[in-house]
């Protein structure tokens, strides 16, 4: 355990080097390179999250894109308050929506919003937990409550016209300014921001699964009878990972928000959510940095592909992502972390240390 | 009045189209708890192979109907020998293998055919209306519903007057007891996922004069369809056939108190209330795991 510990804080340092230092010295500090590489950043947030979740605590949250699209409407709101100045949002005219939606108006607040993107989405996620898991739905059922929420949520945006842009989206928004700082998403200074963020949602992913809760949510992944019968009440525990999980998408779906400069409902959509769950598999849904890895490498995989093969690129995401499920069921990190195993048994003869996080495939609750 | 009839007529075809694709992936969510995400693509894959055979070889929709049954399923078979059959003690990730299975045929389609959306006429003998005051009603669209019916009773009779379906209740009750007996529940599990591979070809095959064809077109329905599975329980062809009905008819009347979305929106709360409170479905059938 502290073992695997070190390799997780050496792995983060090694991750916070590159991305802090290694991707900006290698683009030359430019910022509109680095802007492409801070949307790839704020979705390895929202992808790690999803590892918590779904890694951690086996619940696969086929919804995630949804706390995601709150956060990102959030930070779209307040930044479309800010274009509008004193009049009403443009879109809202066309809608003959009259005065400023009792909704909107606290987001005039910079302080209301930061706190609004992060506590409505795990509030929302919270909710959606403690209904779920206090009926002991597991598995597979978790997915489809989750997508079937995520599928009416987006409905019910692209309805509501006048309250949020529907299909549209939020278009137009001011510059965020922050404390005083006007933030340049072209700027390289932005790009730190961003990376900062994913830094601290790092420790924080880390910090949380070599803490006793993420032993215990681990416990609950492989056997949650087994836990329940051990005294730990599985549903408060998979409700807080819920809660965190969804509170770290909407973080980062403000972060992509700022990025594109635009909020729409297809960050929404079923594809989107299942493009999450891609990253995730592909980076190995067990450990948070990789999963963040993974969101990073697949987006830059796809934006490269895309470029040379503009319709084949599509076909190649969906072959790799077949071969990573069925090679490779751990993704990337399962196969860096049996690697090491078998040099190490090959170099040592060390006694074999039981794998905490070995089992993932023996067991899936259906 | 009368739109209320018309409503209630629309949802019924809808549904007796939900009632096909969910039928085949009842079928086989029931016997080998894979969701099949792609199913929605075998859809569309029977779509296609519909167009085809009108446009090069001049068959109409109804005589394709055969062909594309063995054409799709087929294409089912393949992917269970090649893909699903290495996943089943892996439940959660065949949804995500299926996913990719189903982005790979969405873009096979749109690079080898093209993106644009494709023309199947009707049958020219199914093309009036029945009129009784005023309701209408296309013939078109009482085919469909007298077709689905045929197929959800020669599906009944398959699982339950055959020897094959017998075979196939007795894995879905107990896999390593009915091989015990000799039973090759491999092949089951092949012949029942080319099986619902059909049922969806067919669906497909029938929405073409209705809907427009296009790669997209079975990711909304597979959604639907899911969700009148889950609905009606596992293994269960009466509860899938009523949540069909439930469902279509729900959307189709909700659309005329409300709006189609909030119609939906609807719907889908429903249905998580439904999983939530019964998680087995209305009609859970009973099976021993």
């Amino acid at each position: 355990m502290t073992n695997k510990l070190s390799y997780d804080i050496i792995g983060l340092a090694l991750f916070a080097a590159v991305i802090l230092f290694g991707v900006p010295a290698f683009f030359g500090y430019d910022g509109f390179e680095l802007n492409t590489f801070s949307r790839y950043l704020s979705l390895a947030i929202v992808s790690m999250a999803l590892a918590l979740s779904w890694g951690t605590a086996g619940l696969l949250n086929l919804g995630q894109a949804a706390t995601f699209g709150m956060g990102s409407y959030a930070m779209a709101m307040h930044l479309k308050l800010k274009a509008s100045g004193e009049g009403l949002p443009d879109f809202m005219g066309w809608n003959n929506v009259e005065t400023l939606p009792a909704l909107w108006v606290p987001f005039h607040s910079l302080t209301f919003t930061l706190l609004a993107g992060l506590l409505i989405p795990a509030a929302v996620g919270g909710l959606i937990a403690i209904f779920m898991f206090r009926a002991r739905i597991a598995g597979v059922f978790v997915a489809v409550i989750t997508l079937a929420f995520l599928v009416a949520f987006q409905l019910l945006v692209i309805e509501q016209q006048g309250f949020t842009g529907g299909q549209n989206g939020l278009t137009g928004l001011a510059q965020l300014e922050l404390f005083g700082w006007t933030v340049d998403i072209y700027a390289t200074s932005f790009y730190y921001l961003v990376g900062i963020c994913l830094m601290v949602a790092l420790t924080v992913g880390l910090y949380l699964t070599h803490s006793k809760f993420g032993l215990i949510l681990r416990a609950i992944r492989e056997d949650a009878d087994r836990t329940r019968y051990f005294g730990y009440n599985v549903a408060n525990y998979q409700t807080v990972i819920f809660c965190i999980s969804a509170g770290l998408a909407g973080w980062a779906g403000m972060l992509y928000a700022l990025v594109l400069e635009f909020a729409s409902p297809t960050y929404m959509s079923v594809s989107f959510s299942l493009a999450i769950v891609i990253w995730c598999a592909v980076g190995g849904r067990e450990s948070v940095l990789a999963a963040a890895a993974g969101a990073i490498l697949v987006n830059l995989a796809e934006n490269r592909l895309s470029d040379v093969f503009v319709e084949g690129w599509h076909m190649m995401l969906g072959v790799l992502f077949l071969l990573v499920v069925m090679f490779m069921p751990r993704g990337i990190y399962g196969v860096i972390v049996d690697a090491g195993r078998a040099l190490r048994r090959k170099g040592g003869g060390d006694a074999e240390e039981p794998a905490y996080d070995a089992s993932l495939k023996s067991k899936q609750e259906g | 009045m009368d739109v209320v009839f018309n409503q209630v007529f629309a949802g019924l075809s809808f549904a007796s189209i939900l009632l096909i694709i969910a039928l085949g992936l009842a079928i086989i969510y029931g016997t080998m708890g894979v969701i099949n995400l792609a199913h929605g693509e075998f859809v569309m894959l029977g779509a296609y192979a519909t167009w085809a055979l009108q446009s090069f070889a001049g068959i109409g929709v109804v005589t394709a109907l055969p062909l594309v049954f063995v054409a799709v399923a087929a294409v089912g078979w393949i992917i269970e020998k090649g893909i699903v059959q290495w996943l089943y003690h892996r439940p959660l990730d065949t949804i995500l293998a299926t996913w990719g299975i189903g982005i790979i045929l969405q873009q096979a389609i749109r690079m080898g055919v093209g993106a644009e959306s494709k023309f199947v006429r009707g049958p020219d003998w199914l093309s009036g209306n029945i009129e009784i005051g005023t309701l209408v009603m296309s013939n078109y669209r009482i085919f469909v519903i007298v077709f689905s019916v045929a197929v959800l009773t020669g599906t009944w009779l398959l699982m339950t007057r055959t020897e094959f379906g017998m075979k196939l209740r007795a894995v879905i009750q107990n896999r390593g007891i009915s091989e015990c007996y000799g039973i090759e529940a491999k092949r089951v599990y092949s012949v029942t996922f080319a099986y619902g591979a059909g049922l969806a070809g067919i669906a497909g095959a029938l929405i073409t004069p209705l809907f427009s064809t296009i790669p997209t077109m079975g990711t909304g329905l597979v959604v639907d369809a899911f969700l009148v599975v889950i609905a009606g329980g596992l293994g269960s062809l009466v509860g899938t056939a009523a949540a069909a009905m439930l469902i279509g008819e729900v959307t189709a009347l909700f659309s005329i108190v409300i709006n189609d979305t909030l119609g939906r929106i609807a719907v889908l709360a429903g249905i998580i209330l439904l999983i939530r409170f019964r998680p087995r479905g209305l009609f859970p059938a009973d099976t021993r795991r």
